[in-house]
């Protein structure tokens, strides 16, 4: 035993790894026998305790002092999100609604399961999944709606109006307000708020309390793709325009691609789908203070087949909101446990630890629940990616080794888009090599300005760096792959 | 012209899956109150013939009922008492699909029907062979997911009892609590819309069930003998349905029952209280509010509605459209005809709906 430390730390001083789980490290939460765990939502309780929902139907408590597990509700159809509002009330989304579970008598078990809103349609058919709820400083409430699938057809009965141009293409909006963001205010009216969307499985805010939602790469989406949401706006997928009061009375797919691409909101953020995300959940900001570490104040997105998260490095031009993604516990880390895939569900303990839900519910992905604890120290990663008139300002979590800062071949760029279209996903096209004209290293080491060739809109720039150390050596870079979605230039 | 050739494909591509599919198999009585086959397996959307040989020594008929509903047709059947061999022992009632004749020995009747997705049993309906002989006739692409013969409970099996079966169900809730009832699954259930509430209700023999559907806020159909399988709907993308186990003796086939002053109402589902784990459903219609609690009848096959009303001005009445073997009787007021008006104030009506199937029940009553 003393023999194995000895060896052991005369191994970690002659080489040191530092990788991620140097920094993080992951557990895995126990769940209850007999309980499927293919989580649909995770909040935590004013006192600490954490609500999960799963697709049986269970809402559970789990108190993370004594491990143990308890039953507030079941029998939800697909519940796919909660959000604590008290020590007694949760909201869930479920298939058909929006619900609140309350527990009335104080023993522990929901006994009120009010609709709060189920003013939208329902074809039967299994894509049609209704996500969120997330709520606004100002109370308000917005879920995101699924549209359908053409893998599978609609029931003989439905929900709400049918409309059949809406029953066209891959995914379809055949009944109210699938692709949908539905605002649901305090008062309880309904407002269909935002579309365009075709499987927004990610609804969050980020510091500032923007709403922001994911969607998933498919027919419209080249890539997968994080969108800042705002009231009217149509984001791409162009099923749910049927549901836009005064759209024409016509298929929407009948219209010309660039009339639809005049019609649409770009992404802020692309997720590019070979290196990022495949199928991007949800989204949560690190509100923690510090006590996840370094990154306090960004936001964090899941993926179901990465064993990954994305940082999402936010830039702000001329009032367009664009930025950069990153991975975050790149490769599932490399000591310890390894976080899984699957990661539908995040949400911040009290603690400041990060908890993953997972889930493949039939597509990829896995189950259970995965907890990530920030043990301290500052991995050397990217703080902050923002343009400039003449290229891109990289902030380091802390002064950079000058000679590797320096090197130029420690900047490799390329750029490209993803294309607009109905057909599934799309090839990263146009794709051109960026060569660097100058490096600009900060005083304090700590930024280093890239001067391009050449700049152009509407492309993603996909950054591969080297061997970049911190601290003469002892500090590796964590990530070497960063994507900046470039919509607008900077002047 | 690409998008039309695409479309085309896809159309082409279709019409494997959507074709009809011609079939014949045979099908004899054998001795012991038996089918030769009990579990036949056909694709669906299949025009299926069934030739009935009957090398018993005694007579049978062949009927292929809707899902779920063998032994609603077979005590039907038995109803129509000393008139049922003039009718080959066919109660007319809407849960029977297809059927032959009475058969004699030695002789040969054959019926045909299209088959959708589904369990469709068959069944002799001839006095007492109802309980012992019959089968079921699966429409299904996936034949893996069948269960197995010796698990099925649509099969004549005497070495499992009813019981059996239903311990077998309990045993493997899917969940981490077992299961009991009263228990409620919002899930998609057949013959109902998509927001589907199904609720298991405790009694003898595996209890009593009922879906009721959120989407219109009123009961859809009612069954005894056991609750649902989920293992499907669960399975997955949770694109097919939840099974009813059991058998279905109810059907509101009348739409929306409420009406408040002359008016069809608009129903807004509220949601639902526990009470007991008993669900009471709220909705609202045309500002009215409603409550209804449904409990099983303490004996026999039937539910006990209990509505309560928020105050109103306007004038309440209930439509009952009457279903074979379904007597309705209400706490206050009376039935005219298939309306029961509501006296102006009241608070709360009890609606109890029983099943009864007695001998010379007349199936269009």
């Amino acid at each position: 035993m003393f023999a194995s430390l000895i060896l052991s730390s005369f191994l970690f001083a002659s080489a040191p790894a530092d990788t991620i789980s140097d920094y993080y490290e992951v557990e895995t939460i126990a769940t209850p026998p007999g309980l499927v765990a293919e989580t649909g939502g995770l909040s935590f309780l004013p006192d600490g305790r954490m609500a999960a929902c799963f697709h049986r139907g269970e809402v559970m408590l789990y108190n993370p002092k004594t491990k143990a597990w308890k039953l507030f509700a079941d029998g939800l159809h697909d519940p796919l999100g909660v959000v604590a509002v008290s020590n007694r009330e949760l909201l869930v989304i479920q298939r058909p609604e929006l619900t609140r579970l309350t527990d009335t008598n104080g023993d522990g078990v929901a006994d009120l399961y009010e609709t709060v809103a189920d003013d939208y349609g329902m074809s039967g058919n299994y894509h049609e999944f209704a996500f969120g709820p997330v709520r606004d400083a100002k109370g308000n409430l917005y879920i995101s709606l699924n549209t359908g699938s053409n893998g599978a057809g609609i029931r003989d009965e439905v929900r709400g109006q049918y409309e059949p141009l809406g029953r066209q293409g891959r995914m379809y909006a055949c009944v109210p307000y699938r692709g949908w963001v539905l605002q649901i205010r305090p008062d309880g009216t309904i407002k269909p708020f935002a579309s365009g969307f075709r499987s927004p499985n990610g609804i969050g805010f980020d510091a500032k309390g923007r709403l922001f939602v994911t969607d998933n790469q498919g027919d419209w989406l080249g890539t997968s793709k994080l969108y800042h949401v705002e009231e009217g706006k149509f984001y791409g997928h162009p099923t749910s325009l049927v549901w836009r009061p005064g759209f024409p009375n016509v298929d929407p797919l009948t219209l010309p691609v660039r009339t639809l691409d005049s019609l649409r909101t770009v992404e802020s953020i692309a997720f590019p789908h070979e290196s990022m995300a495949h199928s991007p959940t949800q989204i949560v900001v690190d509100n923690t203070v510090g006590k996840f570490g370094p990154f306090a104040g960004q936001m964090f997105v899941g993926d179901m087949d990465y064993a990954h998260l994305l940082r999402i490095l936010p830039d702000e031009v001329d009032g367009q909101i664009q930025g950069a993604c990153i991975p975050f516990f790149s490769k599932a880390g490399s000591n310890g446990t390894a976080m899984r895939i699957g990661n539908n569900r995040l949400a911040f303990a009290p603690d400041g630890s990060l908890y993953l839900g997972q889930t493949d519910h039939g597509w990829l992905g896995s189950r259970g629940i995965q907890r990530i604890r920030y043990k301290g120290g500052v991995p050397l990663d990217i703080m902050a990616m923002k343009l400039t008139p003449t290229g891109f300002i990289l902030t380091f979590t802390q002064p950079v080794d000058e000679a590797t800062a320096r090197e130029m071949a420690n900047y490799k760029l390329r750029s490209y888009y993803y294309e607009y279209h109905q057909a599934y996903g799309s090839p990263q096209m146009d794709v051109q090599p960026v060569s660097v004209a100058g490096i600009q290293l900060s005083t304090d080491r700590k930024t280093v300005s890239l001067t391009l060739d050449n700049l152009k809109p509407n492309r993603i720039y996909e950054l591969t760096l080297g061997n970049l150390v911190a601290n003469n050596g002892q500090k590796k870079l964590m990530n070497h792959l960063i994507c900046y979605t470039l919509n607008k230039l900077a002047k | 012209m690409l998008r039309f050739l695409f479309q085309l494909s896809c159309l082409l591509a279709l019409i494997p899956a959507q074709a009809q599919r011609d079939t014949v198999i045979q099908i004899s009585a054998t001795g012991g109150l038996q089918y030769s086959q009990k579990r036949i397996v056909v694709k669906p959307n299949t025009r299926l013939t069934l030739v009935f040989h009957n090398k018993d020594d005694m007579a049978h008929n062949l009927v292929i009922t809707r899902p779920n509903s063998r032994l609603r047709v077979v005590e039907f059947a038995l109803a129509l008492g000393d008139k049922g061999a003039s009718q080959h022992y066919i109660p007319a009632i809407d849960d029977v699909l297809a059927h032959t004749s009475s058969v004699e020995p030695g002789n040969t009747d054959s019926v045909t029907l299209k088959l959708t997705e589904g369990g469709y049993p068959f069944v002799c309906t001839f006095p007492g062979h109802g309980f012992i002989m019959y089968g079921i006739i699966y429409a299904t692409k996936d034949v893996k997911r069948l269960p197995q013969p010796d698990q099925d409970i649509n099969m004549p099996n005497p070495a499992r009892t009813q019981e059996a079966a239903h311990q077998h169900h309990s045993a493997a809730s899917g969940h981490p609590f077992p299961i009991t009832l009263p228990a409620v699954y919002r899930t998609f259930m057949p013959d109902c819309g998509p927001a589907a509430i199904a609720v298991g209700l405790p009694g003898p023999n595996g209890g009593q069930s009922y879906v009721f559907d959120a989407g219109e806020c009123r009961i859809r159909y009612a069954w005894s003998g056991g609750f649902v399988d989920n293992t499907e709907q669960w399975e997955g993308k949770g694109q097919l349905l939840t099974k009813v186990v059991g058998d279905i003796y109810y059907r509101d086939l009348g739409g929306f029952p409420w009406r408040v002053g002359s008016t069809v109402p608009k129903a807004q589902f509220k949601g639902y209280s526990l009470i007991n784990r008993y669900p009471e459903f709220r909705y609202v219609m045309n500002g009215v509010e409603v409550r209804e609690l449904v409990k099983p009848l303490a004996r026999g096959r039937g539910l006990v509605r209990t509505f309560t009303f928020g105050p109103t001005k306007k004038t309440l009445s209930f439509i009952n459209k009457p279903q074979p073997g379904i007597r309705v009787q209400s706490s206050v007021g009376r039935f005219q005809k298939e309306t029961l008006i509501i006296p102006p104030g009241t608070r709360q009506v009890v609606l109890t709906m029983k099943y009864e199937v007695v001998l010379g029940a007349r199936s269009e009553e």
